[in-house]
């Protein structure tokens, strides 16, 4: 097979910012190419809720991420066996890429622990007592087939401190051996490693370090975005991007807010997800520059424009704030009419980066989205630290300002 | 509104050509496309634009899903169906939605109750007509009192009839007042349940008017909209409209609304119905079912539906339909649209939405075709039996399943032990 000849990712940059630490590049896959830095939206069980693959395909997304866990659960692996992966099951010819079901496992399952051997947890299925290993994550995923599969990780709370952590780390970095062991399509899957080590420098450097041994294509930040500080959440993300190898692509896990994008793309993070837009569209939420406006207020009642003037998505040219106002809180096609508006959202905010990143314009670029975002009110000092630290400086806040000349 | 009649057969019922507005001519019978809050029920504008190719539908709008935009359509200067993101489409308003179930009760001498999802509203006639001018609909319906079906007693079919030409008389005049409603249509409502006395009176009515004061029928009070509809029968049905139409006047089109089966809709044309909504392709799916009945008459056996719902399907690769055209059998497979069903997801609603509809404009498609041929028993004949052994059951079971865990794929868990 020619296939096999071509690795199943390559990736190259293709611009980089002068100043900060961010970067264009291009990730060719089995089923897609993917311009980065990008955005991939959730769908969790073999769909992102209420839109159709062609939608996205207008909407030009390259890559979607699905959830190992809710997948093995249903369908289960011998139906996506059977239907050929899961690219063919829901009809999705771009790129996927499936996380390992270890997160999911720990944040929903009450009764989930881990030790050396894997993910102890009690089925939902008929409450047994069932068993997540590395190698069954591995299993699962190559049945789905996604272009990009995650590592089983150990998985601890954010905020959690001391010798667990590092146990957590030290852990992860044996689990990648066996998962990378018991990788079976290696010719068409590539398999990212997870960076973890919590809050703690030297653990994430360690981890880096280790993870950088081994063979892979990509890297991911894990365990980060969990209810941690923002000052240590951009710390982590530049202590991992100072380390990580220029010529691979990484992945922050969970990251989507619009000013965490733009501060992580910042700081050389290539690859995204998050629930967040599609998520906010069921509540009758869609995003904005300022952030997002909540539809249901009584104030969009008679609002006659678009949710934005400047947006290309089918749901800006054809419905007004005002219609789906009406509709927000009673139809459920005005969960479909907002995901598509927040996903067109969430890419077009990455497409522009990408291109003020080819200009070599991203520090205006940042400098312009801040004051949109943020308007009046003051810039976040992590925003502001964390931009320093790749040397894009913001103008001081306009209340700052005011004192100042007074 | 013009409605031209271009043939009507003894046997095949009769074809016209209806021109709303500035829009191209549509052929009748004709389709209006149902919509809950303004969209059709699950799809948005970009998706309905993927199911059908035909941009001049006709919308069929109802008050009780859209009263909440009543005063910012007061507001709104452009067209109502540029309002529901649809520019460019017909609109006609209605009072109840076709889709679920009006509840009994309510009615009044002087108000009609209007069941929203924020509760009973009670309409005068007046009240009514300020709503309607707000929405400037191309096509309305005049104010009825329909809380009637086969079983009630004559004393509330007579209520429905008495009351309904009070409300008439002011939706007369006001039509006729109301600057927002100078380029609209009015449809004579024509109720009575299942009393052909009751039904006379009610036409007798509408007939005396002076010319031009409503453009077309609605013929109501045959059930209570919903699954209703589909478990009416033809024996009870059909005598009480061959009634009503021998007496309407022959130029004005005639609607239906409702969830009809398709073998009752085809026995209402031929007795010279002309106008029918896609409420039936709405419950079917809505309650887990594709719809898989022919219409194109062949030696194979078929069934009124497929059931998404059914373990069966689970590993099934095929599209809902074979040799059907549309999106979802196009790019999707049972097994797929199955296992959305069983995670409660949207998309399922969606894919099975779109091959109804598609299915549903296909069969009035059919229909006209083989009413052109003067071909139309044969198509009754064939949708009735659909090449089995005995009449086909077109009625809507709900679907009422729990999705239970014990549904979970144990493919996962033969992974992990």
């Amino acid at each position: 097979m020619s296939s096999s000849k071509i690795p199943p990712l390559t990736y190259k940059v293709v611009a980089e910012c002068s100043v900060s630490k961010a970067r264009a590049g291009l990730m060719t896959l089995r089923h897609s190419e993917v311009r980065t830095p990008v955005f991939m939206p959730v769908g969790t069980q073999g769909t992102l809720k209420g839109v159709l693959p062609d939608q996205l395909i207008e909407l030009d997304c390259q890559i979607v991420l699905g959830n190992t866990y809710h997948l093995g659960l249903r369908p289960g692996i011998e139906t996506l066996k059977l239907a050929g992966g899961l690219h063919n099951f829901m009809g999705w010819p771009r790129a996927i890429l499936t996380d390992s079901g270890g997160f999911q496992m720990v944040s929903l399952l009450q009764l989930a622990e881990i030790d050396e051997r894997g993910v102890n947890f009690r089925s939902p299925f008929d409450n047994s007592e069932c068993m997540l290993t590395p190698e069954h994550s591995m299993q699962i995923q190559n049945a789905i087939g996604a272009d990009i599969m995650m590592q089983l990780d150990d998985v601890v709370k954010t905020t959690t401190t001391g010798p667990r952590v590092e146990e957590a780390m030290e852990r992860t970095i044996r689990w990648v051996d066996r998962c990378i062991e018991a990788h079976a399509r290696d010719d068409d899957q590539s398999l990212f490693p997870i960076v973890q080590g919590g809050l703690d420098v030297p653990l994430r450097e360690r981890c880096v370090s280790a993870l950088m041994e081994r063979q892979v294509r990509g890297f991911a930040v894990g365990g980060l975005s969990g209810g941690e500080s923002k000052h240590d959440f951009w710390r982590m993300v530049h202590v991992c991007t100072d380390r990580l190898p220029r010529g691979k692509p990484r992945y922050l896990m969970g990251v989507g807010f619009a000013a965490d994008l733009v501060v992580c793309v910042a700081l050389g993070i290539d690859m995204f997800d998050c629930v967040f837009p599609t998520r906010t569209a069921r509540f009758g939420c869609a995003l904005v520059d300022s952030g997002q406006i909540n539809l249901k207020q009584q104030k969009y009642k008679h609002d006659m424009q678009p949710i934005d003037e400047a947006c290309e998505c089918s749901t800006c040219k054809r419905y007004t704030r005002s219609y789906l106002h009406h509709i927000a809180a009673s139809e459920t096609v005005s969960s479909s009419l907002l995901s598509v508006h927040n996903v067109a959202y969430q890419l077009r905010l990455m497409r522009s980066m990408r291109e003020a990143i080819q200009r070599d314009e991203f520090p205006q670029f940042v400098r312009d989205f801040m004051a949109r975002h943020f308007g009046r009110d003051p810039i976040p000092s992590w925003i502001r630290e964390a931009l320093a630290a790749v040397k894009i400086e913001l103008p001081p806040d306009a209340a700052q300002e005011q004192t100042a000349s007074s | 509104m013009k409605f031209v009649l271009k043939s009507i057969s003894k046997n095949s019922g009769r074809l016209g050509q209806l021109r709303i507005k500035q829009s191209k001519e549509l052929q009748t019978p004709l389709l209006l496309q149902t919509t809950k809050g303004g969209s059709i029920p699950y799809l948005s504008a970009e998706v309905f634009d993927l199911v059908s190719q035909e941009h001049q539908q006709v919308l069929q709008l109802t008050l009780s899903t859209m009263d909440q935009m009543s005063e910012s359509l007061a507001q709104w200067n452009r067209s109502l169906s540029d309002y529901v993101g649809y520019p460019g489409y017909n609109t006609l308003l209605l009072l109840r939605d076709p889709c679920e179930t009006t509840p009994t009760g309510g009615n009044d001498r002087d108000v009609v109750p209007l069941f929203t999802r924020h509760g009973k509203e009670s309409l005068t006639a007046a009240r009514y007509m300020d709503m309607v001018a707000n929405f400037a609909p191309d096509v309305y319906q005049g104010l009825c009192d329909a809380d009637t079906n086969p079983e009630s007693t004559k004393k509330r079919v007579q209520k429905s009839v008495d009351r309904t030409e009070r409300f008439m008389e002011l939706c007369y005049e006001q039509h006729s007042k109301l600057a927002r409603l100078k380029d609209s249509t009015l449809l004579a409502p024509i109720v009575g349940g299942y009393s052909t006395f009751a039904r006379t009176q009610s036409i007798k009515h509408a007939r005396q008017q002076p010319a031009g004061s409503y453009g077309g029928y609605i013929l109501e009070g045959f059930h209570t909209n919903g699954l209703a509809a589909t478990e009416l029968k033809a024996a009870q049905l059909l005598p009480i409209v061959e009634h009503c139409v021998q007496q309407l006047e022959e130029e004005q089109p005639r609607l239906m609304p409702g969830a009809y089966t398709p073998l009752l809709l085809l026995e209402l044309i031929r007795l010279g119905v002309d106008v029918f909504d896609s409420s039936y392709a709405y419950c079917a799916a809505t309650n887990y079912k594709a719809l898989t009945f022919s219409y194109v008459r062949d030696k194979a056996e078929h069934a009124a539906f497929l059931d998404v719902t059914d373990e069966a399907i689970k590993e099934d690769f095929k599209p809902l339909l074979e040799d059907c055209s549309c999106l979802s059998c196009q790019k999707h497979t049972r097994a797929y649209i199955h296992h959305l069903y069983k995670t409660h997801e949207l998309l399922g609603t969606i894919l099975l939405m779109i091959h109804n509809l598609h299915h549903y404009m296909c069969f009035f498609e059919a229909i006209r075709a083989s009413m052109a041929a003067d071909q139309l028993p044969e198509l009754i004949e064939h949708v009735r039996m659909q090449n089995t052994t005995a009449e086909v059951n077109y009625r809507i079971e709900p679907n009422n399943k729990v999705v239970g865990k014990a549904a979970m794929g144990k493919g996962f868990i033969a992974a992990a032990v």
